[in-house]
């Protein structure tokens, strides 16, 4: 429903003053109970989030697909780290410099790309991945490390360090505020519909005015953006990057969260990430059967839940608020 | 002379690798429109079922190829009835069944890590003797082995689909289902149909090039995603174009590593695929335009 | 205020479109009429950029549009609505309206993502037009529903309202009354006789020849991609070359 014409609802906020007050208290309640291993899990969480809700933007809502987004977090991780680095910008500004440089490059891709159709576009955004993590693998001059990695520092704001998971934690958190705001602003906005009219009908948006082209290099941008910021986060919360973490698994990680989760919402990518990650914590043990369950979960979330879980209870909920009512509208 | 003839049989060898995925690609592309992600982890099992059933209870390499074909064609088939028609039916968005395909290939290629293991496995030798002697070089045989099959099998497809009634079929169905449907071509067979021949390519791939590099869990899904470098660049949906697209990526592969250097060798088929798809995304054989 | 001259357009061999002219006025509805394959989507598709013409030009307000993109075209003035339904489906019925409005709105990206007060503003603006519109257009009552939820006729009229979104000078209408039921074509005449008085040119492909011949001023005549005859509409259900292609066509 449209949120503008609708009235001021004073439960509303007290619900998001709650929710945040909790997100706030969670790692002094993770430290209470003697679980800050919580607290790590919520910093990936956080990470996670934004990533996903990155490319929520360029495929939830813009319909283009992307499966080489690890390229993005590896130009935010890699990025971020050697500005800092060898050129001692500080960390906090890197983090900025490193997700601009990808949405360039995101853009500079997705100008081309945006001619191709769907198929071909994942083709596209593979080789895109490919190339980026044979880049930092072989690197020219050996400077992102290659095969060993790097070290990274930890981000130090006015002499105050966030070098513990509780300390990123509230850093991480006002990232993901900040950056799912942006989104939520942008995909209500007539950015936004752009978006979704061309996921929608791409012939039609035209037809009324949406220059197409346009619209998918800037959500391709958008969802750069917002990726590599993840990824300069991972960097500096981890304090070390290689090369494995940035393959095409990693793309298809984000997709899974996303696909899991749900599509074109505010809590799909939150639900998707925050599942699973707890269930690759839950998996631990056997380790080499994760992508084996990823695969299915992949699989059976397509088959069977097209809406990821944030779909389903929004189904279940409207079958339930319009129990016995007369309307049998779709979903 | 012995170095350039060695470069170029190992850059056929993996060339012709690449032009049965591709051709598998192809195949689907026309029997569906659908892109699969499977070929390459199919590869991968079909070298796995091929080191089972050859290297591990000895059975005659003849029977062993025959079965695991058989398996092949019925695991491909079962892939596009159980799980693709299945999408296809509901209406789902094709990018959903394009990552309903790379599902599909995660379980594959990790139960086959659950199942064989993550070590490299040996392929046993097929022939006895050590190396040939072609122009006076030294030529490992199950090299040209691969070779000399490859083509042949992609001749046999050609034949099978130009001249057969089974392939007649396919190609109707592909190309215009209702009016193959009113014909009395059962045109769902014939789609899973292809699914299944797709599979056996990449099954067969998967055995000739199993003796020379061994066999292991991510064996296919390098060569999967590099196939695809090789049917966009023949056009995407051609399948002569797919077996020249693949031969071509093989030896500029080979001899960039052999004679100028192999640090960037991997970089070669994704930096030809992103030029073909923004450039020219016909390929060179000009298969129909594959934008919007 | 349109005015097309000797367009032509050719695939592979196939002449879809030979040597067609025409004039639309403001404040007219303009008939498009012709046996099925007759060119005249075609010719729609010419009109809105879909397609850049082999030959000829179109002239709006004294610009030449020909080999415009569609959406420079929608922003120059000229809206349209498609002959298979082509709405955004799982959009709400307003927000199809308010994509309809892109070109008419300002909000750039920055002011998107930061959500200025003037992008604030200008949003409600949107909206509140949008019901207007949507009240115009007899939708109202389904403003928040999905698009996809709507009848068919609905449907029909949501495309029709969505084009009108953009303000525009021109309207291409393809085939608006197609699965409409008796009762809908009776409101959908009465609509463009409401449209016609905010001043807006109407161009209408139809198959209902009794609409047609009730609300067309003037009717061009396509047949095998030629322009066959024009005229005003009692002239052309008199003409014999017309009366001839409709019968031997397969309508």
């Amino acid at each position: 429903m449209n949120k503008l014409l609708e009235k001021k609802n004073p439960a509303k906020h007290i619900k998001s003053f709650g929710f945040l007050a909790l997100l706030l208290l969670l790692p002094v309640i993770f430290t209470a109970v003697d679980f800050t291993y919580g607290i790590t899990i919520s910093c990936f969480v956080a990470i996670y989030v934004i990533a996903v809700s990155g490319i929520d933007i360029v495929f939830g809502y813009c319909g283009q697909i992307s499966m080489g987004h690890a390229a993005f977090y590896a130009v935010g991780a890699y990025g971020s780290a050697l500005l800092s680095s060898k050129l001692n910008i500080p960390i906090i500004i890197s983090m900025f410099i490193a997700p601009v440089i990808a949405a360039i490059l995101g853009a500079l891709l997705a100008y081309p790309a945006s001619k191709l159709v769907f198929h071909f576009l994942s083709l596209a955004t593979i080789a895109f991945g490919e190339i980026t993590y044979q880049l930092i693998l072989q690197s020219p001059g050996g400077i992102t490390g290659n095969a060993v990695g790097l070290a990274t520092k930890k981000v130090n704001l006015f002499g105050f360090a966030f070098n513990t998971s509780f300390r990123f934690y509230y850093l991480a958190l006002a990232f993901v505020l900040l950056l799912l705001a942006a989104k939520t602003n942008l995909v209500s906005s007539r950015v936004g519909r752009a978006f979704v009219a061309i996921r929608e009908n791409t012939h039609a948006a035209e037809g009324m005015g949406v220059n197409a082209r346009k619209y998918k290099v800037i959500a391709f941008a958008t969802s750069a953006f917002f990726t590599a910021v993840a990824g300069s986060m991972y960097a500096h919360f981890v304090g070390y990057i290689s090369p494995d973490t940035f393959t095409n698994k990693q793309s298809v990680l984000f997709i899974t969260m996303l696909l899991f989760g749900g599509t074109a919402s505010k809590p799909g990518p939150i639900i998707g990430a925050i599942a699973v990650l707890l269930l690759n914590e839950a998996l631990r043990s056997m380790e080499n059967m994760q992508m084996l369950v990823y695969g299915f979960l992949l699989l059976i979330v397509i088959l069977l839940l097209p809406g990821g879980i944030f779909g389903m209870i929004k189904d279940l909920f409207y079958k339930y608020t319009h129990r016995g009512g007369k309307e049998n509208a779709k979903s | 002379m012995t170095m350039f003839m060695q470069v170029f049989v190992s850059g056929l060898v993996i060339g012709c690798v690449y032009g049965l995925i591709a051709l598998g690609y192809s195949l689907i592309y026309k029997a569906s429109g659908m892109m699969s992600f499977v070929q390459g982890d199919l590869l991968t099992v079909g070298a796995f079922l091929g080191y089972t059933f050859y290297g591990l209870w000895k059975i005659p390499v003849a029977i062993s190829f025959v079965m695991v074909f058989i398996l092949m064609v019925l695991l491909g088939f079962g892939i596009e009835r159980g799980i693709i028609n299945r999408l296809v039916k509901k209406k789902t968005l094709p990018i959903y069944i394009v990552l309903a395909t790379i599902a599909v290939s995660y379980i594959l290629q990790n139960g086959a890590m659950y199942i064989w293991g993550s070590n490299m496995l040996t392929f046993p030798r097929l022939f006895s003797a050590n190396s040939i002697k072609i122009f006076g070089v030294g030529v490992q045989p199950e090299a040209l082995f691969c070779i000399v099959v490859s083509l042949i099998a992609m001749v046999i497809l050609h034949i099978f689909m130009k001249y057969t009634k089974y392939g007649t079929a396919m190609r109707a169905a592909s190309m215009d289902p209702m009016a193959a449907r009113s014909c009395g071509i059962n045109v769902s067979v014939s789609t899973g149909l292809t699914w299944g021949i797709a599979a056996a390519m990449a099954s067969l791939a998967g055995m000739l090039i199993g003796p020379v590099y061994g066999v292991f869990t991510t064996l296919g899904a390098t060569i999967g995603r590099k196939g695809f470098s090789s049917a966009v660049m023949g056009g995407y949906g051609n399948m002569y174009g797919a077996i020249v697209g693949g031969i071509i990526l093989g030896l500029m592969e080979t001899f960039t590593s052999g004679y100028i250097s192999s640090a960037y060798k991997d970089l070669f088929a994704y930096i030809i695929l992103l030029l073909f798809l923004f450039v020219k995304p016909t390929g060179i054989f000009n298969e129909r335009a594959i934008m919007e | 205020m349109l005015k097309v001259n000797n367009v032509t357009l050719s695939f592979g061999g196939l002449v879809a479109n030979n040597d067609i002219s025409m004039e639309v006025p403001a404040g007219k509805i303009i008939g498009l009429i012709g046996p099925n394959g007759a060119g005249k989507t075609t010719f729609f598709n010419i009109v809105s950029g879909v397609y850049k013409p082999d030959k000829g030009t179109i002239v709006f307000n004294g610009t030449e549009i020909q080999g415009k993109r569609p959406y420079q075209i929608n922003k120059l003035g000229i809206a349209r609505t498609y002959q298979v339904i082509n709405l955004f489906k799982k959009m709400t019925v307003i927000d199809n309206v308010v994509v309809g409005m892109h070109s008419r709105l300002n909000q750039g990206y920055f002011s998107a993502l930061f959500k200025t007060k003037k992008a604030r503003e200008e949003e409600k603006m949107a909206y509140e037009k949008a019901l207007e519109l949507l009240d115009f257009v007899g939708l109202k009552n389904r403003a928040y529903q999905l698009a996809d939820s709507l009848s068919y006729g609905e449907q029909r009229i949501l495309e029709i309202c969505r084009g009108l979104a953009s303000n525009p000078q021109l309207l291409l209408l393809d085939e608006p009354a197609a699965g409409m039921n008796a009762t809908e074509k009776v409101e959908l005449d009465q609509l463009m006789q409401k449209i016609l008085k905010k001043d807006i040119g109407i161009l209408i492909i139809e198959h209902d020849m009794k609409l047609m011949m009730g609300v067309a001023d003037y009717l061009y005549v396509l047949n095998y991609g030629k322009l066959l005859a024009h005229g005003v509409t009692a002239d052309i259900q008199a003409n014999p070359e017309v009366i001839a292609a409709y019968l031997g066509g397969d309508e």
